[in-house]
């Protein structure tokens, strides 16, 4: 395990400079060619988790590995990372209108992306740019790269942001919650072009709040809770078999789009703890109807069977 | 009488610069029993905030009418409509935006009934809080103390207050987690039971408004493309759009089908005939000239195609 992933995040730690502890300890991979779901309660830790490996965390203390193609990213030097963002890393968010300036039409962003990692003039870059936004689905290309960001509906532009993205072909792509602004109909495209991504040989990780998405855009998943991965396998598995008793109400609280309507959903009762009154045991146990003394001591994640995790006593051996 | 509200030919339209007109709802008549939870789905942009706030008054209709219990209540001025204001009201997507945050929860509650010039006032707070799941206690707390799952909570308390016959929810779990958005969920449903207000569900998951609603109205570009009951509408679509939105919904046990072609058309320019003809992977030379008008189709269904997916 590990020794060739793309991405292999040890035992990652991220702390407040008053010494609140955000993450307590993540640990994935992601492999080349394959794609991680990170799911999860809201405030899990999802998107510190992300920008970590981005490097984009000023004031914040990190521990622990972050290793991508080999070398330690958790305290590598500011121009360095530098290098590898956009270029080998590159990371796609909700709200395309983060990722683009409005000033600007979106064609003369991607090709300044293009010419800041790669020497090229810009009729080169702008071929490319319209090479991308055409593979992207965007219909009449050379035009739309002429629009201004305000120009293009919600769908086009998470397209655009995506071929920026796209433009180095990185290694890892990151994408934060890509589609959960989208119409469902747009987000289908949006998944079809993620999965065309990873057959073409990138690593995704793809955070996201919709099992749905993470069933058909992802090969593997990682279930997050209070700064922590509770459990972590393929999708198959986990979505058919969850183990961890928080992965089983996430899923259970889900309404069905089929088959019989339940009276009253299955909800998890209480709030998930803050970072001050994280318990020292099982981070979900103040919430879990499986609770029993040897909770109290916190859960390693451990493997329960071929690339499978969990962080449970209920699986402990 | 049964029909609690009822819309008749209504068209919302906004006026933009240069003489542009933007059809935001389009001919749309419906009807809401006493009790009843309908919902509203269709993609961004379609008009179901435009629909559910021109049903309740909070903006006038362009054409066309909305009956309250059998009142016309459109037209009417803001202060012919006061009467009726405590009897319908809205619930928006999780904000805080609702709850003046100088003030205890509690206070903000009170506030309508005191205006209405109720009695009782600490006790239906209570009650209030009681119904909506949170301990009396929080009545002394500020908005910026609660959770975005309790904000929600006091929002519908806040909509409950004067004791409405209809909600209109617009987008009221979409901001929430998955495991906190089940407990609203639930909550609607309880609410519905105890107190049998009807509530219009203004949605785009699919999923949650099959678990919420009663009815389903489907719209495409300000107009209702099919409506029926929630389980058999989403189980056997008859309008080609509602099959095609229920195809994009990623689910565990099959891969995506083709997506639908093109964008949504603007609804400055909305195409001739059916407005979906441009989209539509079943359509026909017809579909391109001729609008298709919302007919019956098999019991309490209606659907505006020419040719429907299930007779
Ligand atoms: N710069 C910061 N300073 C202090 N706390 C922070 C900071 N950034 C994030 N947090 C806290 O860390 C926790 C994890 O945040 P994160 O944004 O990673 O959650 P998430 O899993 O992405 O949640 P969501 O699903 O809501 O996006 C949250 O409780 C958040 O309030
Ligand atoms: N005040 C307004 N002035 C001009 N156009 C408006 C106004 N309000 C809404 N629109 C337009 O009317 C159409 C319908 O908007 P509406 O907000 O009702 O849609 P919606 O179905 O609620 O969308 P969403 O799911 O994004 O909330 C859209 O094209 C919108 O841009
Ligand atoms: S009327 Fe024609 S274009 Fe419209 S939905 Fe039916 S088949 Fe498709
Ligand atoms: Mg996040
Ligand atoms: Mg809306």
């Amino acid at each position: 395990m590990g020794a060739d992933s793309l991405l292999d995040i040890q035992n990652l730690k991220l702390d407040l400079p008053d010494g609140r502890r955000l993450l307590e300890g993540v640990s994935f991979q992601v492999q080349a060619g394959e794609a991680l779901g990170v799911v999860g309660e809201s405030g899990s830790g999802k998107s510190l988790t992300a920008m970590s490996v981005m490097g984009l965390l000023p004031g914040l203390y990190a521990s622990g590995q972050i290793v991508f193609a080999g070398q330690n990213l958790v305290g590598l030097p500011d121009k360095s990372m530098r290098k590898l963002r956009g270029a080998r890393i590159a990371m796609i968010f909700q709200d395309p209108m983060t990722a683009f300036l409005p000033v600007r039409s979106i064609g003369a962003q991607i090709d300044e992306q293009i010419r800041l990692h790669q020497p090229r003039s810009r009729r080169e870059a702008r071929a490319r740019t319209v090479q991308l936004l055409g593979r992207m689905g965007v219909p009449d290309p050379a035009m739309a790269a002429k629009r201004y960001p305000h120009q293009l509906s919600g769908g086009l532009r998470q397209r655009a942001m995506i071929a920026m993205a796209l433009s180095c072909s990185p290694d890892l792509l990151i994408a934060d919650e890509p589609t959960t602004a989208l119409d469902v109909t747009v987000q289908a495209q949006i998944l079809t072009l993620l999965r065309e991504i990873r057959d073409e040989g990138a690593g995704v990780m793809l955070i996201t709040h919709d099992m749905g998405v993470v069933a058909q855009a992802c090969t593997h998943v990682a279930v997050m809770y209070s700064g922590l991965v509770v459990e972590r396998g393929p999708v198959r598995d986990v979505l058919d078999r969850p183990l961890h008793p928080y992965t089983q109400a996430l899923l259970a609280a889900i309404p069905p789009l089929e088959g019989p309507r339940p009276e009253q959903l299955p909800t998890i009762p209480g709030q998930p703890p803050t970072p001050e009154n994280r318990p020292s045991g099982c981070v979900f146990a103040p919430r879990c109807g499986f609770v029993r003394p040897d909770c109290g001591v916190r859960p390693a994640l451990i493997e329960t069977e071929e690339g499978r995790r969990v962080a449970c006593v209920l699986y402990a051996v | 009488m049964n029909v609690l509200l009822e819309a008749r030919r209504l068209e919302k339209q906004y006026k933009l610069g240069g003489g542009r007109v933007l059809h935001a709802v389009s001919d749309v008549s419906l009807q809401v029993h006493r009790g009843e939870a309908l919902a509203l789905v269709g993609e961004s942009g379609c008009g179901k905030s435009s629909l559910g706030r021109t049903l309740i008054g909070l903006t006038q209709p362009t054409s066309g009418e909305v009956l309250f219990d059998g009142h016309r209540i459109s037209g009417l001025s803001d202060h012919a409509l006061r009467p009726w204001r405590a009897r319908m009201q809205m619930v928006f997507q999780d904000s805080s935006a609702a709850f003046n945050p100088r003030r205890t929860v509690g206070e903000s509650l009170a506030e309508p009934l005191r205006i209405h010039g109720r009695k009782n006032i600490r006790a239906r707070v209570d009650d209030l809080l009681d119904q909506v799941g949170l301990a009396r206690s929080v009545a002394d707390r500020y908005p910026h103390e609660f959770s975005g799952g309790q904000r929600q909570r006091l929002n519908i308390a806040r909509a409950l207050v004067l004791g409405p016959d209809l909600l209109v929810a617009d987008e009221p779990v979409s901001a929430l987690d998955v495991s906190v958005q089940a407990q609203i969920v639930n909550l609607f449903r309880d609410l519905r039971a105890s107190l049998g207000v009807a509530c219009v569900f203004i949605s785009h998951d699919l999923s949650v408004v099959r678990q919420m609603a009663d009815r389903i109205a489907v719209m495409y570009l300000g107009s209702i493309v099919e409506e029926g009951d929630g389980l058999e509408v989403l189980d056997r679509p008859a309008h080609p759009y509602t099959k095609a939105l229920l195809d994009a919904v990623p689910r565990p046990d099959r891969p995506l089908p083709p997506p639908l072609k093109g964008d949504v058309p603007s609804p400055v320019n909305p195409p001739s005939g059916c407005r979906f003809h441009t989209r539509c992977p079943i359509a026909q030379p017809k579909c391109a000239t001729d609008r298709p008008s919302l007919q019956p189709c098999g019991v309490g269904r209606r659907v505006a195609c020419h040719y429907p997916l299930v007779a």
